[in-house]
């Protein structure tokens, strides 16, 4: 009896693992109840683990000093945000306000009927929507109803590049497609990987296609895609964004090894400091990831610019990939609505902005431009305002677009065609085989 | 261990039939604990894999949707045969390995206990912090294979289903092999010096006593080192999670990656639900049928008649 359950036990234990939690996650499910049944005195705003928590800290303690209702901050590790945030949402323990990326991290949670519209706030302080830019604030808007309130900062996706290894093959960043595939080959016959990537990471792969995509075929594709319309994977201007897509791989612009290489182990990063690569495309943080690892080289040979324009193509040289913005978003069974509406108002204070700047943030708000000088890297700063305050469109990443449960089929997908495991139209079908809800 | 045990018993048998066996209330506890953590978890999965429910709100029963679902998922059906070839690769690497190495272990020598001890390492580190340390380790650029070009090529080493899985394998191998070692260490110093001395006298060298001594007296220990390597592997998930993430494509996504791709990546709790369940009962049946077909269960020692 005891050897056969200690067997059973151990064939059993990562089963149990997951139902114990699934279940208690079950049993408690009931409970989302009315604003009577949550904490009184406090709110409580979930956010996102890492080292900006010392601004969210400060923003807290700014408005705890005159508020009787206070709030308190939980700070949730940042690797399974997503998956905390989802088991505890419909419980009595869900947050008040919490963190979000707005699109699709937020379309499950809208439809479920747990969030509540923030129209109400802006028709009682229209600045809650004025203060920001609209490319940003949109991305958090569902059916007509707004969703979301920016806080911490814009990432948009740029072209990384290392000065030192352009200046010595006499190369400016590329500002067309033909320019790209031209430093392909010069960089590459000098034995240079032209363009790291960190492909087993899979989402830096996915951020070519979303720009290759807006400068082919114009951000509409997407948008019509993402709303229903499943032809737009098939449509001439599809296959020519995979067709381009195809020669930058084809003219060895990654190199061989890009599946076994990763952004979030520093591998890439580390390839364009060293001058192994040229360029990188990665999303604005990679400022920072660069600076952590050598303040020298951020400061003086990290070169960044916006993608290129694909000739003929319908799309705008302005338009913009990448995550547009964190957003609070609150939650319909809130006990203090109007608490958590004078807490959203500081998001767009100067003491917010600047405090965000200072760390190396960029808020997207009206007021941000006046603060620009006092950004930790005024220069950088400066570029990527302009750039999202120009922007014709601002694409939210496709991951972060769609919902959460067609992550992992997209991911695949976008590796499968860069690996060649998947044909044009292989890619193709298994895009529209994805969830759009 | 079993020798000692079925030895007490029978010196004690004479005192009376009450004092032979412990009664059931001796199993209440574990009973009571497995019941919580294993049995009724496992209730609710089975439930759940006939629901639809991603964490918000109630499941909803959707009958055998998921079932039919996972059988003609293509990613499903691949990922058991991913599964089934790390589990017999991880035995037929790590069995051969352990067994030598606890054997030799297994001597009195200072310097192989200073030698083992550091063998053993790798059992002090979590299982993530060794998957962290290799996929560090073989950055193409930057790792080993960065350094040893002839060897590696261009280092693609996860670029390719092969070796995506022979990693899996190597890296499994390094973690798990200390661990099997101590089991086969532990019984081959319990191995009476009687049968060698007997062997010896019949003149065999020490290939033929370790073929013919050693291996026969390991055999239960060999049982209990495969049902482990078998359960292990088929439950192997986080040096998947982080060394591949299931890569390339799906290439190496085995069945327990899969279950947690779909309920904590796709938010999919129902079909994962069911994956966990053909999990769990593909384990249960595996090891009893191990333990059936060697005959483990008969509990007879391996030095009877000494």
């Amino acid at each position: 009896m005891n050897k056969r359950s200690a067997r059973l036990t151990r064939a059993l234990a990562a089963t149990a693992i997951l139902a114990v939690g699934v279940a208690l996650s079950g049993c408690s499910s009931s409970g989302a109840g009315a604003a009577s049944d949550r904490p009184a005195g406090v709110i409580h705003v979930a956010i996102y683990g890492d080292t900006a928590n010392k601004v969210e800290q400060q923003i807290a303690d700014t408005f705890n000093k005159t508020s009787k209702i206070k709030v308190v901050l939980d700070k949730i590790p940042g690797a399974n945000y997503q998956q905390k945030l989802q088991t505890i949402i419909s419980t009595k323990s869900a947050p008040d306000v919490f963190f979000n990326w707005g699109g699709g991290s937020i379309a499950q949670f809208v439809n479920a009927g747990l969030l509540l519209p923030l129209d109400g706030f802006i028709a009682q302080d229209p600045k809650l929507k004025s203060s920001f830019l609209p490319s940003v604030f949109n991305s958090a808007s569902m059916g007509g109803h707004d969703y979301g309130i920016p806080m911490r900062g814009t990432q948009p996706v740029m072209l990384f590049s290392n000065k030192q290894v352009l200046a010595k093959y006499n190369i400016t960043p590329p500002t067309t497609w033909d320019e790209l595939l031209a430093d392909v080959t010069t960089l590459k016959a000098a034995g240079i990987t032209p363009i790291a990537l960190g492909g087993a990471d899979q989402w830096p792969t996915l951020m070519w296609y979303e720009y290759v995509y807006d400068r082919v075929a114009g951000p509409q594709l997407f948008d019509k895609a993402l709303a229903g319309d499943k032809s737009q994977w098939t449509s001439d201007a599809s296959m020519t964004a995979l067709k381009d897509i195809k020669q930058l791989i084809d003219a060895g612009a990654f190199g061989t090894n890009f599946d076994s290489v990763k952004f979030t182990d520093g591998g890439s990063p580390k390839l364009l400091r060293t001058g192994k690569a040229a360029f990188e495309l990665m999303g604005s943080w990679n400022y920072s990831t660069q600076q952590a690892a050598d303040p020298a080289f951020a400061a003086k040979d990290l070169g960044y610019s916006a993608f290129p324009s694909i000739a003929g193509g319908a799309g705008n040289q302005t338009d913009l990939a990448g995550n547009t913005n964190n957003f609070y978003s609150v939650i319909k069974a809130t006990r203090y609505p109007n608490t958590v509406r004078d807490f959203l108002k500081l998001m767009y204070s100067d003491e917010f902005v600047k405090a965000q700047l200072a760390i190396g943030n960029l808020p997207t708000t009206t007021n941000t431009v006046n603060f620009l000088s006092t950004a930790a890297s005024p220069d950088y700063a400066t570029f990527q305002y302009n750039l999202v305050k120009d922007a014709n469109s601002f694409q939210l990443s496709w991951d972060q677009a769609y919902p959460q449960t067609a992550s992992t089929a997209m991911h695949t997908a976008v590796e499968g065609y860069f690996a060649g495991r998947l044909d044009a139209a292989g890619f193709a079908a298994a895009m529209q085989a994805l969830p759009i809800k | 261990m079993t020798t000692l045990a079925q030895g007490k018993r029978t010196s004690r048998r004479p005192g009376g039939p009450s004092v032979g066996r412990p009664g059931f209330a001796w199993a209440v506890p574990a009973t009571v604990f497995f019941g919580l953590f294993a049995i009724v978890p496992l209730v609710f999965v089975a439930i759940l894999s006939f629901t639809s429910w991603n964490g918000l709100g109630t499941p909803q029963f959707n009958g055998v949707d998921n079932w039919v679902a996972l059988a003609k998922d293509p990613v499903m059906i691949q990922s058991l045969g991913i599964t089934v070839v790390l589990v017999v690769l991880g035995i037929v690497t790590q069995t051969p390995l352990s067994i030598l190495l606890g054997v030799w272990a297994a001597g009195h020598q200072k310097n192989r206990a200073v030698l083992s001890a550091i063998c053993f390492v790798p059992l002090l580190l979590s299982s993530a912090a060794i998957s962290v340390l290799w996929r560090a380790l073989i950055d193409p650029n930057f790792g080993i294979p960065g350094e040893l070009p002839w060897l590696f090529g261009n280092g693609n080493l996860l670029g390719s289903q092969a070796g995506a899985i022979g990693v899996l394998t190597f890296v499994g191998g390094w973690q798990f092999i200390p661990f099997h070692t101590l089991i086969y260490q532990g019984a081959a110093r319990a191995i009476p010096p009687v049968l060698y001395q007997a062997a010896q006298i019949d003149g065999a060298g020490t290939v033929r006593s370790f073929f013919n001594v050693t291996i026969p007296q390991l055999r239960n220990s060999m049982i209990t080192s495969l049902v482990l390597m078998l359960v292990g592997g088929l439950t192997a998930f986080d040096t998947v999670l982080i060394l591949t993430a299931g890569g390339p494509g799906t290439a190496s996504t085995n069945t327990a990656y899969y279950m947690y791709q779909k309920a904590f990546l796709g938010f999919d709790f129902g079909t994962a639900s069911a994956i966990a369940l053909v999990l769990a009962v593909v384990a249960t049946t595996i090891s009893l049928v191990v333990v059936r077909a060697t005959g483990y269960d008969k509990m007879r020692s391996t030095q009877e008649g000494l």
